[in-house]
C-alpha cells in the first residue's frame, strides 16, 4: 500500500490534518501557511484568474476545517489529499462554465473561440520537473510526445478534450486516444515501480 | 451504471482516470462524482489516480495567495486571536503579490509560447506543411496572422494587434479570389485565438486564392454577402510548399 517514505514535510502535514480535525486553529493556521502557496498555484494555472482563485482556495480550506477528518494516511499522502481538493473544485467550476456556454457548440468538431494558455513553464516542462521530483521520470519519459502534451496540458491547465483537440490541432479521436493510452501506459509503469497507491 | 461490478473494472479505472486528469466532459464528471461518494469502491479507484497524478503538481512553483484570502477564511470560520492572528507575520498585500501572480502568469513570455509552439511541433508525427497571411491596416502593422496546415478544415486566426469590434459590429473574414467578388469566411468570433472552418481541406479551399481580408460589418455580418464596410487588413497567403 504506502509508498516511499513519507518526507518531513509530509509527516508534518499530516499531523497537522489531525489536530485540525479536532478543532486545533494555530493548526490550522500553521497548515495554510505550510499549503497555501502551492494550492494557489495549482488554482491559479487552472482557472487562471486571481479572483477565482482565490475564492476557490478560501471553499477548499473551509472544508478542510470541516472535513479534515475524513483524511486517512493510509490512503494518500497529505498534500495529494489537499491538491485533490483543490483541483476538483478548480475543474468542477471550469466545466460548469462549459456547460453555461456549450449550447453555441453544434459538436466536438466545431471548437468554440479559444485562448492561449498562459504563459510560464510549459506544461510539459512542469510535467518532467514534477516527475523529477517524484521519482517517476522513467515513466512520464516513457510516453510518447502527443499524449505526454496532452496530459500535462490537461493536468496543469485544466482542459477538456475538445480544448486539447483545438489547442493541439489534432483531431479530437487523436487526442482521446493519446490521453486514454498515456493514462494507461503511466498507470502500467507506475504500478510495477511501486510508486502510487 | 454500475460501476462496480468485476466485469466493469476496466471501465470505472479508465473513467477514474479521466475524472482525475479532469479531462471528462460535464455530465460525466457529475455522474462520477456522485458514484464516488455513494460508492467505496468507486472512491478507492479515484483515490489512487489522484495519488498517480497528484505528485507531478509538486514541481508548480508555488505563489503566495494575497493576505486577504486568510482574512475572509478567519472571519468566515470564526477563528480567534489564536488562529486568526497566527497570520500577523504574512506580508501585506500589495504591488508584489500582483507582481508575482502576473509573473507566474505572463513572465516568460515569448520565450513560452515559443516553447509549446515546438513542443506542439514535435507532438506531430507528420507536420504538413503550412500556409499563412499577416493581415496588416493601412499602418502596414500586423494585426491578425491567420495559418492552417495543408490537411486541416480550419483556419486559425490569432489577434496579434487588431482591437475587437465595437459592440453591434463584427470582423468579417473574407477570401479575395482573382478577378472574382470577395467569398465570406464567416466572422471571425471574439478570442485571441480563433478557429474559421472551411468546407474543404485549407490546400484546396485556398487554393485559388491569393489573399485574405477583413471587413467591419454589422453584427453577425454583411447582411448582402459582400463586404459592406471598410476593409480594416488585407493581406497574401503565402505557401511553404
Amino acid at each position: 500500500m504506502a509508498a516511499a517514505p513519507p518526507s518531513d514535510r509530509s509527516a508534518r502535514i499530516a499531523d497537522l490534518l489531525a489536530q485540525v480535525a479536532l478543532g486545533d486553529q494555530r493548526a490550522f493556521a500553521e497548515l495554510y501557511r505550510l499549503t497555501s502557496s502551492h494550492l494557489y498555484a495549482v488554482a491559479v494555472r487552472i482557472v487562471r484568474e486571481g479572483a477565482a482563485a482565490e475564492e476557490i482556495l478560501q471553499e477548499a480550506y473551509v472544508s478542510v476545517w470541516h472535513h479534515a477528518g475524513t483524511y486517512v494516511a493510509a490512503r494518500s499522502q497529505p498534500l495529494t489529499w489537499l491538491t485533490s481538493i483543490v483541483r476538483n473544485r478548480c475543474l468542477d467550476q471550469l466545466r460548469r462554465r462549459e456547460i453555461d456556454t456549450v449550447t453555441m457548440t453544434r459538436d466536438d468538431d466545431d471548437e468554440p473561440a479559444f485562448d492561449l494558455p498562459s504563459d510560464g513553464p510549459t506544461p510539459v516542462e512542469l510535467l518532467l520537473r514534477g516527475a523529477e521530483a517524484s521519482a517517476v521520470r522513467d515513466c512520464v519519459d516513457g510516453l510518447d510526445a502527443g499524449p505526454r502534451q496532452a496530459i500535462a496540458l490537461a493536468f496543469f491547465q485544466g482542459l477538456s478534450h475538445g480544448e486539447l483537440a483545438a489547442q493541439m490541432r489534432e483531431p479530437l479521436g487523436t487526442v482521446k486516444s493519446w490521453v486514454r493510452r498515456g493514462l494507461e501506459r503511466l498507470k502500467r509503469c507506475l504500478d510495477s515501480a511501486g510508486h502510487a497507491r | 451504471m454500475n460501476l462496480s461490478r468485476p466485469d466493469r473494472a476496466d471501465r470505472l479505472d479508465r473513467l477514474a482516470a479521466e475524472y482525475a486528469l479532469g479531462t471528462m466532459p460535464p455530465r460525466a464528471r457529475a455522474r462520477m462524482a456522485r458514484a464516488a461518494r455513494g460508492d467505496p469502491q468507486v472512491a478507492g479507484v479515484v483515490h489512487e489516480w489522484e495519488a498517480r497524478l497528484s505528485p507531478l503538481a509538486a514541481a508548480l512553483p508555488g505563489i503566495a495567495p494575497p493576505p486577504r484570502v486568510w482574512a475572509r477564511l478567519a472571519a468566515r470560520l470564526g477563528l480567534d486571536g489564536a488562529g486568526a492572528g497566527a497570520m500577523a507575520g504574512a506580508p501585506a498585500a500589495g504591488w508584489w503579490s500582483r507582481l508575482a501572480f502576473w509573473r507566474a502568469l505572463t513572465a516568460a513570455g515569448f520565450a513560452a509560447v515559443l516553447a509549446l509552439g515546438i513542443a506542439l511541433y514535435a507532438a506531430r508525427p507528420v507536420a504538413e506543411p503550412p500556409l499563412f497571411a499577416v493581415l496588416a491596416g493601412a499602418d502596414g502593422k500586423p494585426a491578425l496572422i491567420a495559418s492552417a496546415k495543408r490537411d486541416e478544415r480550419f483556419l486559425l486566426v490569432k489577434t496579434v494587434g487588431a482591437p475587437p469590434a465595437d459592440p453591434g459590429k463584427a470582423l468579417e473574414l473574407w477570401m479575395l479570389p482573382q478577378g472574382q467578388p470577395p467569398r465570406s469566411l464567416g466572422v471571425l468570433p471574439a478570442g485571441a485565438l480563433v478557429r474559421v472552418p472551411l468546407t474543404a481541406p485549407s490546400g484546396v479551399a485556398l487554393a485559388e486564392i491569393p489573399a485574405l481580408a477583413v471587413s467591419l460589418e454589422p453584427a453577425g455580418g454583411s447582411p448582402t454577402g459582400q463586404p459592406t464596410g471598410p476593409v480594416l487588413y488585407s493581406g497574401r497567403i503565402e505557401r511553404m510548399y
